[in-house]
């Protein structure tokens, strides 16, 4: 390849470049540089360069239940992640049985959590499902004879009734992904196992699973990050401003908006949100390994 | 072609970078003629109805004087002000908002005096509540325009007798009359929401936050309210916005404690409604409940107070004319903070504005002070802890005073 042709691409790339510069890479600059300055409500215009005292509050605040809610959010996405998995692959297979009748309408009605706004569907869940008084849970138990509840005023039943919620909103995505795969898995292999004498269990450990495993590898990821940074249904089903409900559940984006960004110190919540970033970059770094020594 | 592509390239990259670049002159200094001081820009994130009808009123007033206001509604209006505030070409000339935001917007360097502009003759008149929360290390920022306080608003189908002048009768009332398991309920309230607490913080001689920016969630008065505010909490349902709201429309709660706003809803309901000054209610201690208040009022950007002064200054004064409180009375049904507007037969007589204007003389404006933005965090929380997650409130009441103090330190 002579000289312009090597200099060609870059010219053609370039405004994409400037663009992706632009929104990703000059946001997280401009948020290192404002976290070296007292940016704050009382240094508005005339903030000054401070070193790296906002990163040592940081830090401090890390021992003020950062390291709690670090924890929250590992089981957080460590359970949705399971639960979302099984449940996903199970459903997908029963799509996917042979003799399932109408099984396209099942398939649109699945998606519908995932075609709903997100605080259209937390709302309605919050008033409609877990609301002590109109709620659909304690129609039921009323219905029962039992008392009503309020699902969202302790941390677990809060940990558990926003876990569902996830669930629902979150299944549809990997249901289709899983049904996508699945079609993809030539029959010809089942025919054989079958020949072979081998089960249902075989043929799903042995077949199927491997078969879908490199396809479903990138929607894993990515789903596995929304959990881990997933802020609107805790906030909203449990924090929101005006609304509180008593339980005190924190993971490290809500602790994060909590501790950083109501107090209008912009130089110590880009601090705080750098420090996170690094946990996220180091979480991430840490999945791709371990799915790339899986792939060797 | 190459070359066709590589000019749109560039063409493409510069109007990237080009339309990010921001104008900074000064549209006088680039104009020079007496247009520019037209309109006066005034941001705001009201009820369009209600701005509609200030926008005519000031426009026909000030005809003669050749000025044009224009209210532009913003929605999120403090960021707004944060990013414009100080901005001469793209930010407002006044804005209108709660007054509960006014120490940011000064402390950020954004506001200018009124007294810069006007008179202090032009708002004597003004109630000295609302001209209290205009006010911010002994300047006055703020022109108030009208004023909301909470009301005790009830359903005369279905409250049974008068209501109490006492909360220890009106207790004793919502304990014979309230059937939680049937879904029924005398009194509904946002136990858990700072603002709704407040008439009893402020009225046991407790604090949310001090002028001296000290946070009194462990203060032993503020702790007192917040155990008696308990056992009402337990006969007030949920206390969620919504849940309570649904309550009292559909019936099945004989009385609120909530705004103005919640009028047209009621209305809409079609609720036999009446309504009581929450000052009416007196507590053990023989204090009356001392709710809080919000002042909507219109302050001054730094640079229209230097560059507009002349025409600022004509329409501060015609905002603080008594008739605009009495047009804003009778079309929107708000409580003007002209004391002469009440002079008004019409608005004088209206049970809301009345009940308001009452509640006025002993309500407290909102703390104005710029801490008190993370203060409503830290004492929901403790509420929430005490009334929904039934934690003792000795136990948490220190927790929470530590994560105030926290807040009020990250502020700098």
């Amino acid at each position: 390849m002579n000289k312009k042709n090597k200099i060609l691409p870059w010219e053609y790339s370039f405004p994409s470049i400037m663009l992706i510069g632009l929104i990703v890479v000059f946001p997280i600059i401009y948020t290192i540089y404002i976290s070296f300055t007292n940016m704050n409500l009382y240094h508005w215009t005339d903030y000054e360069f401070i070193a790296f005292d906002n990163y040592r509050r940081a830090l401090t605040k890390l021992d003020s239940g950062f390291m709690s809610a670090l924890l929250t959010t590992i089981i957080w996405t460590v359970l949705n992640m399971v639960i979302q998995i099984l449940a996903a692959y199970l459903i997908a297979l029963g799509l996917n049985a042979k003799g399932l009748k109408l099984a396209r309408l099942y398939k649109t009605l699945l998606m519908f959590p995932w075609a709903m706004p997100a605080y259209i569907s937390i709302l309605l869940w919050r008033v409609g499902i877990f609301n002590p008084q109109y709620g659909l849970l304690n129609k039921i138990r009323s219905a029962l004879g039992f008392s009503s509840m309020d699902y969202l005023s302790e941390n677990i039943p809060a940990f558990i009734s926003c876990m569902v919620l996830n669930l629902w909103m979150a299944l549809p995505f990997l249901i289709m992904m899983m049904d996508g795969a699945l079609q993809s898995v030539d029959n010809s292999y089942y025919e054989s196992a079958r020949l072979d004498g081998g089960g249902w269990w075989a043929q799903n450990l042995y077949i199927t699973i491997p078969s879908i495993k490199p396809i479903l590898a990138p929607s894993i990821i990515m789903t596995t990050f929304t959990t881990f940074k997933q802020f609107d249904i805790i906030y909203l089903l449990t924090m929101q401003k005006g609304s509180l409900t008593g339980a005190t559940l924190q993971t490290v984006i809500t602790y994060a908006h909590q501790n950083a960004f109501v107090s209008n110190n912009y130089g110590l919540s880009s601090a705080v949100s750098i420090v996170i970033f690094g946990f996220i970059i180091l979480f991430s770094l840490f999945v791709n390994r371990g799915i790339r020594e899986e792939h060797v | 072609m190459k070359k066709m592509a590589l000019v749109l390239c560039i063409a493409m990259t510069a109007a990237m970078v080009t339309g990010c670049s921001k104008n900074t002159d000064s549209v006088a200094a680039k104009q020079g003629n007496k247009e520019v001081l037209n309109p006066i820009r005034i941001w705001h994130d009201g009820d369009k109805a209600m701005i509609q009808l200030m926008e005519d009123h000031l426009n026909q007033a000030l005809s003669d004087d050749g000025i044009t206001v224009k209210f532009e509604q913003k929605s999120g209006l403090t960021d707004q002000i944060k990013l414009y505030g100080s901005d001469e070409v793209n930010g407002p000339d006044l804005y209108m908002y709660a007054h509960d935001s006014l120490g940011m917007f000064v402390e950020m360097g954004a506001l200018a005096p009124i007294t810069d502009v006007i008179d202090k003759n032009v708002y004597a008149d003004m109630l000295p509540m609302t001209m209290k929360a205009g006010n911010y290390k002994d300047a006055q920022y703020l022109m108030p325009v009208y004023f909301e306080t909470l009301l005790f608003i009830y359903n005369k189908d279905l409250w049974e007798g008068e209501v109490p002048s006492t909360t220890e009768e009106l207790y004793s009332y919502m304990k014979n009359h309230t059937d939680a398991t049937a879904g029924t309920y005398a009194l509904v309230n946002q136990h858990s929401t700072a603002y709704n607490v407040a008439p009893l913080i402020n009225g046991f001689g407790g604090f949310i936050i001090n002028e001296q920016a000290k946070p009194g969630l462990n203060d032993k008065k503020t702790m007192e309210a917040i155990e008696y505010n308990k056992k009402f909490a337990e006969l007030e349902a949920d206390g969620d916005y919504n849940t309570v709201n649904a309550l009292f429309k559909d019936g099945k709660a004989a009385a609120i404690i909530g705004g103005p706003w919640l009028i047209s809803g009621v209305k809409e309901a079609k609720i036999n409604y009446g309504i009581k000054s929450l000052c009416d209610f007196k507590l053990p201690n023989g204090n009356a409940l001392v709710p809080y208040s919000g002042v909507q009022g219109v302050g001054v950007m730094k640079h229209a107070a230097e560059t507009k002064k002349e025409a600022v200054e004509k329409v501060l004064k015609e905002i603080a004319d008594p008739q605009l409180g009495i047009d804003l009375a009778e079309n929107s049904r708000c409580a003007p903070a002209n004391q002469k507007s009440y002079e008004n037969p019409t608005v004088s007589k209206d049970e809301m504005i009345a009940a308001m204007r009452k509640t006025a003389d002993i309500a407290q404006p909102m703390p104005n002070i710029p801490q008190m933005s993370v203060m409503w965090g830290p004492t929901e929380s403790l509420l929430a802890a005490v009334n929904k997650s039934g934690k003792e409130l000795n136990n948490v009441a220190d927790e929470y005073q530590k994560q105030a103090e926290t807040a009020i330190a990250d502020m700098q």
